[in-house]
């Protein structure tokens, strides 16, 4: 097996609340492998991209910080690193791009110049080789007539266009990880299989590991190699896409999955009602306590779920944080 | 089953400013035909801008300046004067996508549920507050939740609080505009489960805007897809999933990922985008980006032609 990219191990992330400290991420331990998609997944609150922020170094300042544990890249402790060495490798070796294409972008610079932006502080690039590069880049993101479209202004561009100059921008210097927080959730859905598309391919080409943050089955299905699923700040279960998806072994998988009313191969009358899971994602002041937080939501929790936090007990590739993975 | 909405022709334009005294006409929806039978549940689906929202509100006279003819419960609706259509309002109510946005902050849960009661007068005063009651009831929330502010709920609960306040006025038809699209995938469940059930008991009859076609598909009993303003495909929920027949249909539908490893389409992709609606192509609007067209395309509209039983498609090559 090839030597992971990224390794995160044992991370702790406090945010200062009135009532105290509390860990939105819980010793969350993973991999990342060179090339591979890896898919974030869980409801809004769960600590998805809080965990994608504290990789990025870019935990809201006095309110999150990192309290424990390692995020190591190429073997160095990021969450030891200072602010100048944590820029050196921002956007350039690590690099990310978010769910509202247009809020991302600067509205008084036009696309090229953010995308030149980015090479010549990183690559220390010319004006003119940065403008011309940004041009071929918007090209690899297949935005049509480059040449005209690289001056104008992120007005100018349709939801579906900005995201590819988004993507452009990220994928400037060559990244060895690129990570989407919900890259399509405000896009149609014919522009987001463009988006996907694109992204697989450009990962293909050059070798880019991606972490996609999504809420969404489907897409993990599509896109993924590997899936991380988080609930209340914790790893709940873990593996590759096909085996977690098709014998999920926590229950708030197979609730995720089962609650989304999927697409079929074939359509039939039949129409029975969708699986619920009841209540929300608990109260930030209740992360740390040492049960399974999913208990309340969960029909097979007994006594034990709600005293002891569950370890994770592995199924070949598969790892599930459930007192009742066995049996599932 | 009878046709509780007949909607003929209907159009609706938006007035564009150009300089002094000139105006353009932005038609958002483009002379659109269709019924929904009582009790059942019409999507509408399209991209953003096709014009599913304006044709759903349009019908209930809410936005724009609509023409054509709108039938609802045997009213002419777009011949309603100002008082008749606050009073025919109460027949047609809408639950609306963002629950933050969508309640008054200032007003107590109570007082956004009866505030149709109120303002169009359909129960006399003294029973309304038992209605409330029922009302709370009815969509799963708490009779001590009655006195809470919305920022003292969770997003499905103020979707909670969004159809109560639907429902308050005994209404045969609801249009739930993108109605779960805001919430989380586990809540959108219990919302969706609470619409059909509500649907069973109340016989209520549901024009359901969405874009996500996983949702459609379980909701809804008939399906219009709309692309500039024009419906280009209508069909029940079977025909239309099972053997789409237009471009648009189908590139819509192979787009969406899925779980279901079984569903391997062939990806049918759309390159660019719709052209300017302000500038409406002459021939059929989809042409300029679907991947079938020819020239005969180009200069004619294709009309919304019967092409099976319950199942229409506006292209020639269908």
């Amino acid at each position: 097996m090839t030597e992971p990219l990224l390794k995160i191990e044992n991370l702790r992330i406090e945010l200062a609340l009135r009532s105290g400290q509390a860990p939105v991420i819980d010793d969350l331990s993973l991999e990342l492998r060179p090339g591979e998609t890896l898919s974030f997944v869980g409801e809004s609150g769960c600590g998805k991209s809080m965990t994608a922020l504290a990789i990025m170094g870019l935990l809201p300042e006095k309110v999150g910080s990192i309290a424990g544990g390692r995020i190591l890249f190429d073997g160095r402790d990021m969450a030891q690193m200072n602010d100048a060495q944590l820029r050196s490798i921002r956007g350039n070796e690590i690099s990310m791009i978010f769910q509202e294409p247009m809020t991302s972008l600067n509205p008084v610079y036009t696309v090229g110049e953010q995308i030149a932006e980015v090479l010549r502080r990183h690559k220390g690039m010319s004006k003119q080789a940065a403008w011309a590069r940004a041009i071929e880049l918007l090209d690899a993101v297949r935005i049509p007539n480059a040449k005209s479209r690289v001056s104008d202004y992120p007005h100018q561009m349709s939801g579906g266009q900005r995201q590819r100059v988004m993507i452009a921008i990220a994928l400037a210097c060559a990244p060895k990880i690129l990570i989407a927080d919900e890259p399509t959730t405000a896009l149609d859905v014919t522009v987001q299989a463009q988006i996907f598309d694109l992204l697989r391919d450009l990962g293909r080409e050059t070798g880019t590991a991606i972490i996609l943050i999504t809420h969404d089955m489907g897409a993990v299905s599509e896109m993924a190699d590997r899936m991380v699923v988080v609930y209340a700040g914790r790893k709940a279960e873990d593996g590759p896409v096909a085996p977690v998806i098709s014998h999920p072994r926590h229950p708030y998988t197979k609730g995720l999955i089962s609650c989304v009313p999927h697409l079929l191969a074939e359509l039939t009358e039949e129409r029975p009602d969708l699986t619920e899971v009841p209540g929300i994602v608990p109260a930030l002041a209740s992360f740390g306590a040492d049960a399974c937080l999913f208990a309340s939501r969960c029909d097979m929790a007994d006594d034990k779920c709600r005293s002891s936090r569950p370890p994770e007990v592995a199924f070949g590739e598969q790892h599930s944080a459930c007192w009742k993975a066995d049996q599932l | 089953m009878t046709a509780l909405l007949t909607v003929e022709n209907l159009s609706v334009r938006f007035p564009i400013k150009r300089g002094w005294g000139k105006t353009s006409w932005l038609y958002a929806v483009d002379d659109v035909s269709f019924e929904v039978q009582r009790g059942e549940t019409l999507a509408i689906v399209g991209e953003s801008g096709s014009g599913k929202t304006t044709a759903a509100l349009g019908v209930a006279r809410l936005v724009g300046n609509s023409g054509g003819k709108v039938d609802l419960a045997g009213e002419d609706f777009l011949a309603l004067k100002p008082e008749a259509l606050r009073r025919a309002r109460a027949k047609v109510q809408v639950i609306f996508q963002d629950p933050y946005s969508s309640l008054n902050p200032r007003l107590r849960a109570e007082a956004i549920v009866r505030e149709p009661m109120d303002s169009i007068g359909t129960l006399p005063v003294d029973q309304r507050p038992a209605r409330v009651a029922e009302l709370f009831e009815q969509v799963g929330l708490r009779p001590e939740q009655m006195k809470l502010f919305p920022h003292q709920f969770s997003g499905g609960q103020r979707q909670r609080i969004g159809i109560a306040r639907a429902l308050a006025t005994n209404p045969e038809l609801i249009i739930c505009d993108e109605a779960v699209s805001a919430l989380d995938v586990a809540v959108q469940a219990q919302i969706l489960n609470l619409l059909r059930r509500l649907q069973r008991d109340l016989g209520l009859t549901y024009l359901f805007i969405s874009h996500d076609l996983g949702v459609v598909q379980h909701m809804s009993d008939h399906i219009a897809v709309m692309y500039m303003g024009k419906i280009v495909e209508y069909a029940d929920r079977l025909s239309l999933f099972n053997s789409p027949r237009h471009p648009y249909t189908k590139a819509l539908l192979s787009a969406v990922p899925s779980v279901d490893q079984k569903r391997k389409v062939e990806r049918l992709l759309i390159p660019g985008d719709p052209p300017d609606p302000l500038n409406p192509p002459r021939g059929c609007r989809f042409a300029s980006r679907c991947p079938f067209v020819e020239d005969a395309c180009r200069s004619e509209q294709p009309p919304l032609t019967e092409v099976a039983a319950h199942h229409k498609v506006a292209c020639i090559k269908a």
